[in-house]
């Protein structure tokens, strides 16, 4: 059981982080990037709980700070994706989960994910934050995370259901 | 709610991503470089694969933008006759491509930059801040940190670390970028740095009483052994200035030839040219007469009026017919010396 939880949760992780760096980022999207890892770390916060969230949103933030082209400063999004993995996780009672509630929650996460990997690479020292363009990148984060959600999070659930029917959540 | 284990998980997991992050701020060769290179070898080897997977998908770049259009042509082919089939076949992606590679190979082949082509698989999220981009040539292909890439418009930027079968670009538009940069048909030089926005960059030229028009075009000064920048590389235009000449910073705006936000095929400079190859690699080298106009328009507070129809033309030969007579009391050596400088 375990075994399988960890299996995949990163192949998920892993999946999210590939098609986000080589497909996602190089389609010329009007503002922000999808940020389709956030949306599958909600997803499996949703799907095992907030404490596996927390890890997963850990483990996830790790592989983009290590995945090449990036090269950014390792740590922030690990800790930003912990936040929203536990949080995500904890806040809904699972019986009150309808497909608005799931949309507007991964939407919120995005948007937030966006809004605190600047402020936080502000906090850190980085002078390369375009503060002019941030509304502009939070909203579309938030929108494309609103489109992501309900493709992305049923998808997810089902997958768990299958291979870990005994401990999901 | 939170149990004693949560808890603990919990401050674990925060306290070892502040720690990394506090690690990795104090920048050169963190406890990260290894760890790093290894996890990017891994992880490239799979965006290799996941790029060639989705190729079909990412390889029209402006898809999302003409979705409509291609619909329309779509439809406009199934009504055709099917030998017209292999026009279907040789599509516009194709084109496309041939075409960038053809750009490519002209600015290689007028600079004498000997180059590898490659592709970039893998683009940093635009809310990162951060211009990187992964392109599937490495260390087994010649790659090295520091070497400059190129594309058929210009400058794209430098190589920031590579892998066996990948590499790491950091593009000019980044923030942490600066490259040297002359003015093309002038001797200005100043400092290009990038400002995070992908279609401007900042131009300081050295001499705060350089003149900068709009329009006028930078080429790369070069570095030592063409490292991280090989000369002669188109950059950008100028396309406004602040400031007037005389302040202490003048900073020009300057558009980047290169659309660095649809990169497809890009080359990195294995080798750069004996030569410098000035402004010849421009699509279009500046005339001889706006470089004049540049030489001359140093003196635009009418103060030097009297000597300013030739400056640099006749101040030269007048130096030299001044230094010719010092050495004249002994005329055979002053004669060795002056054909030996000549």
């Amino acid at each position: 059981m375990w075994i399988r939880q960890t299996v995949i949760c990163a192949s998920i992780i892993v999946l999210a982080v590939m098609l986000q760096l080589t497909l996602l980022s190089r389609l010329g999207l009007p503002g922000a990037t999808p940020d389709l890892v956030v949306v599958c770390v909600v997803a499996l916060a949703l799907a095992y709980g907030p404490v596996t969230g927390a890890v997963v949103g850990f483990a996830a933030g790790l592989v983009l700070g290590f995945s090449p082209p990036a090269g950014g400063i390792i740590g922030i999004q690990a800790l930003i994706f912990l936040v929203i993995g536990f949080l995500t996780g904890a806040v809904i009672d699972p019986r009150d989960r309808t497909v608005p509630v799931l949309m507007g929650m991964v939407g919120l996460s995005t948007g937030a994910a966006a809004l605190a990997y600047a402020l936080l690479l502000a906090a850190f020292g980085g002078n390369q934050v375009l503060w002019d363009s941030v509304p502009a990148l939070v909203l579309t984060s938030s929108l494309y995370g609103l489109i992501l959600a309900p493709a992305v999070v049923p998808g997810v659930a089902w997958l768990v259901q299958k291979v870990t029917p005994e401990i999901a959540v | 709610m939170l149990n004693q284990r949560t808890r603990i998980i919990l401050a674990a997991l925060a306290i070892i991503a502040l720690t990394f992050t506090i690690l990795d701020l104090r920048g050169g060769k963190g406890p990260f470089s290894s760890v790093r290179s290894v996890v990017s070898s891994a992880l490239g080897g799979v965006q290799v694969a996941t790029s060639v997977i989705i190729s079909p998908i990412t390889g029209v770049g402006s898809w999302w933008g003409t979705w409509g259009d291609q619909r329309a042509r779509i439809a406009e082919l199934e009504s055709q006759n099917a030998t017209l089939q292999d026009t279907v076949i040789r599509s516009a992606e194709d084109r496309a491509r041939a075409d960038a590679l053809d750009q490519l190979l002209r600015v290689a082949g007028v600079g004498r930059y000997r180059i590898v082509p490659a592709e970039v698989i893998a683009v940093e999220p635009a809310q990162n801040f951060a211009w990187t981009v992964t392109i599937d040539a490495g260390r087994d292909d010649g790659l090295l940190a520091d070497m400059t890439v190129i594309n058929g418009q210009g400058l794209i930027g430098r190589i920031l670390s590579t892998t066996k079968t990948t590499a790491t670009v950091v593009l000019i538009v980044d923030a942490s970028s600066a490259v040297g940069a002359r003015v093309a048909g002038t001797e200005e030089i100043g400092i290009l740095s990038g400002t995070g926005r992908q279609d401007s960059l900042e131009f300081q030229t050295l001499d705060p009483l350089a003149e900068l028009k709009s329009g006028q075009a930078l080429v790369t000064f070069g570095s030592r052994s063409g490292r991280p920048y090989a000369p002669g590389i188109p950059i950008g235009e100028v396309v406004d200035v602040s400031g007037t000449a005389g302040q202490l910073t003048r900073i020009a705006t300057i558009r980047p030839f290169a659309d660095v936000s649809a990169l497809t095929i890009v080359g990195v400079v294995i080798r750069p040219p004996r030569e410098d190859p000035r402004d010849s690699v421009l699509p279009t080298p500046p005339a001889t007469i706006s470089g004049s106009l540049a030489l001359e328009s140093p003196s635009p507070s009418g103060v030097n009026d009297g000597a300013s129809p030739a400056p640099t033309a006749s101040t030269k030969p007048q130096k030299e017919k001044a230094a010719t007579p010092v050495p004249s009391p002994t005329p055979s050596a002053g004669v060795a010396t002056n054909s030996g400088s000549n």
